[in-house]
């Protein structure tokens, strides 16, 4: 299987406001393999951010390479390509809306690289459907919650024909029912459509529901895995500014004080079910 | 001291089609010392209403006062109430302008007209209670600090104005959580020393219970609860779910561990004592 994303090397360098080298990415290997679901997290300043703007050729390698569905990004003839197949998803959703009406705001990047009418709507009505908003195809989206602001956008890049979306801390400004939603919609897009998706996030809750964590420190990969395996470093995690779930802290105290527990428990019902 | 709402509606837009009362017939009092949790969800109208208690927004109808002044007067009396209720937004970070930290942190208290040596008094101060070293960081671009910093540089801005009461939108929004940490420590140690008022709009129901002692829970501009935390995640687990909100970890870790049979007490409300709990119950030390 081919990967999505490959990255060999990817070093990323840029001088600050005080004129100062900083290096954001020190030389990133990493591949993320076509239908996976990746969470991403780390400290703030670890790089995360920067990583995923590689990912859709927003920035390009100081050093090293991107490669996305095989297309070099520092081609220039790629980009378009490359933009098409991988979409982006950002914090703010009130940053992301262009039009005055839902249906009309997904139709906005189809429409841009000459998809023809026809198609154009079938594109925009799938593109709804899937994240549960074709009810909303003719409201206008500023008076719409964030959660939902945030499943138009998700459309936008579906609409688009992306196969892969990115996320940058898509929820950090949802209130918790907005939370839930989007999860469960990029794990019903992931499902059922077999979309890539890379999700950075602060929310451990979020990261434990992927099926690989990769945790950023200080431009370098510090560590990544399963959720059972990352979320079960607790006192690692605390190290880099992270922490673990509630559940696993409390697997990880309960050991130290002599109960014998299995590995790799991470969600309230494992433990209470290990207690049980 | 307080904060008193009377009967304060507010509407957008009125007399248009777009016409929409956010805020319903609220009345309110904080009194100085209080730290209130704001919860409720998108659009239900918590910003409104915290953008009432300080005077930003007029009321529609009712009024708004800080002991006894109308915060909506045009006196130089209610001026200076409002002077005295200091606002964080969203994301305070992308109203950092300055070249300087310094200059950054030392434009409000100079708009009040302070000697030079005066402002760099407060300047100092607020950098101290928000955790960032004067000598480091006050040379330095705003723009150069890392996420969690330039959100303290920020709030130093708000702090210097020395205010009785500080409204925070969402501070913890998009940090991690060891910034998260940091930051509620520094809120805690400027409550604590200070003694204000602090009223805080939150997503995260974790900061809510860890640190208020008072929590509003807001739904279609009205408070549908208000009293302590804990008595509200145990009591109204169900009338939050519906307003959009949920419950914190700790609550839901507790049932899980009663559906498997463990028989814990009801009042369990923090995750050390939940800790010590579960430890007893298993025989560890």
């Amino acid at each position: 299987m081919e990967p999505v994303i490959e990255t060999k090397g990817l070093t990323h360098v840029y001088i600050d406001a005080d004129n100062n080298r900083v290096t954001a990415l020190d030389g990133i290997d990493l591949q993320i393999m076509s239908g996976e679901f990746v969470a991403v997290i780390g400290a703030n300043g670890s790089g995360k951010s920067t990583l995923a703007r590689h990912f859709n050729a927003l920035l390009l390698p100081t050093e090293g390479s991107v490669k996305v569905h095989g297309l070099d990004t520092l081609e220039e003839d790629n980009l378009w390509k490359i933009r098409q197949n991988t979409g982006m998803v950002f914090q703010n959703p009130d940053n992301q809306i262009v039009a005055a009406v839902v249906e009309e705001d997904v139709a906005f990047g189809p429409e841009n690289i000459g998809v023809p009418a026809e198609e154009l709507r079938k594109r925009v009505e799938e593109a709804l459907r899937a994240v549960d908003m074709l009810d909303y195809r003719e409201h206008a989206p500023h008076l719409l919650s964030g959660g939902q602001k945030q499943r138009v956008a998700i459309a936008g890049t579906l609409a688009l024909g992306s196969d892969c979306i990115i996320l940058d801390e898509p929820t950090a400004m949802l209130d918790p029912k907005g939370r839930r939603e989007i999860l469960h919609t990029m794990r019903k897009l992931n499902k059922e459509q077999h979309i890539t998706v890379v999700y950075i996030t602060h929310f451990m809750t979020e990261a434990m529901q992927a099926e690989r964590v990769i945790v950023m420190d200080q431009g370098k990969i510090a560590f990544q895995g399963t959720p059972k395996e990352v979320f079960s470093r607790v006192d690692e995690l605390e190290k880099l500014g992270l922490e673990a779930p509630l559940a696993a802290k409390f697997a990880f105290e309960l050991r130290k004080s002599g109960a014998r527990l299995p590995q790799g428990i991470i969600t309230n019902e494992e433990l209470a079910a290990a207690l049980a | 001291m307080s904060i008193k709402l009377d009967h304060v509606s507010y509407t957008y837009m009125p007399g248009t089609p777009y016409e929409k009362e956010a805020v319903k017939d609220v009345s309110l009092e904080i009194q100085k010392g209080e730290f209130v949790a704001v919860i409720g969800h998108t659009g239900s109208g918590k910003s409104t209403l915290v953008q009432n208690l300080n005077g930003l927004l007029h009321p529609t109808q009712g009024t708004a006062s800080l002991d006894g002044t109308d915060l909506s007067g045009k006196t130089g009396e209610a001026k200076q109430a409002r002077g005295r209720i200091g606002m964080v937004f969203q994301y305070p970070e992308h109203q950092l302008f300055a070249e300087t930290v310094y200059e950054d942190v030392a434009f409000g208290p100079r708009n009040l007209g302070l000697s030079s040596e005066e402002v760099e008094v407060r300047v100092r101060e607020a950098m101290k209670f928000v955790g960032l070293d004067f000598d480091t960081y006050a040379p330095r671009s705003p723009f150069s600090l890392s996420g969690g910093q330039m959100r303290r540089a920020a709030i130093a801005g708000v702090v210097a104005m020395n205010p009785d009461y500080l409204i925070l939108d969402e501070p913890s929004a998009g940090l991690d959580p060891g910034s998260r940490n940091n930051l509620f420590a520094e809120i805690m140690a400027l409550y604590k020393k200070r003694g204000i008022g602090i009223i805080m709009v939150t997503h995260s129901m974790e900061e809510a219970a860890k640190y208020a002692k008072r929590m509003l829970v807001i739904c279609k501009g009205q408070i549908i609860l208000d009293g302590k935390p804990a008595e509200i995640f145990l009591k109204e687990k169900e009338c939050l779910l519906n307003a959009g909100m949920d419950v914190p970890e700790v609550y839901k870790l507790a049932d899980a561990l009663r559906v498997k049979g463990m028989r814990l007490p009801y009042e369990i409300t923090d995750a050390k004592l939940l800790l010590a709990e579960v430890k007893r119950r298993k025989g560890l030390k």
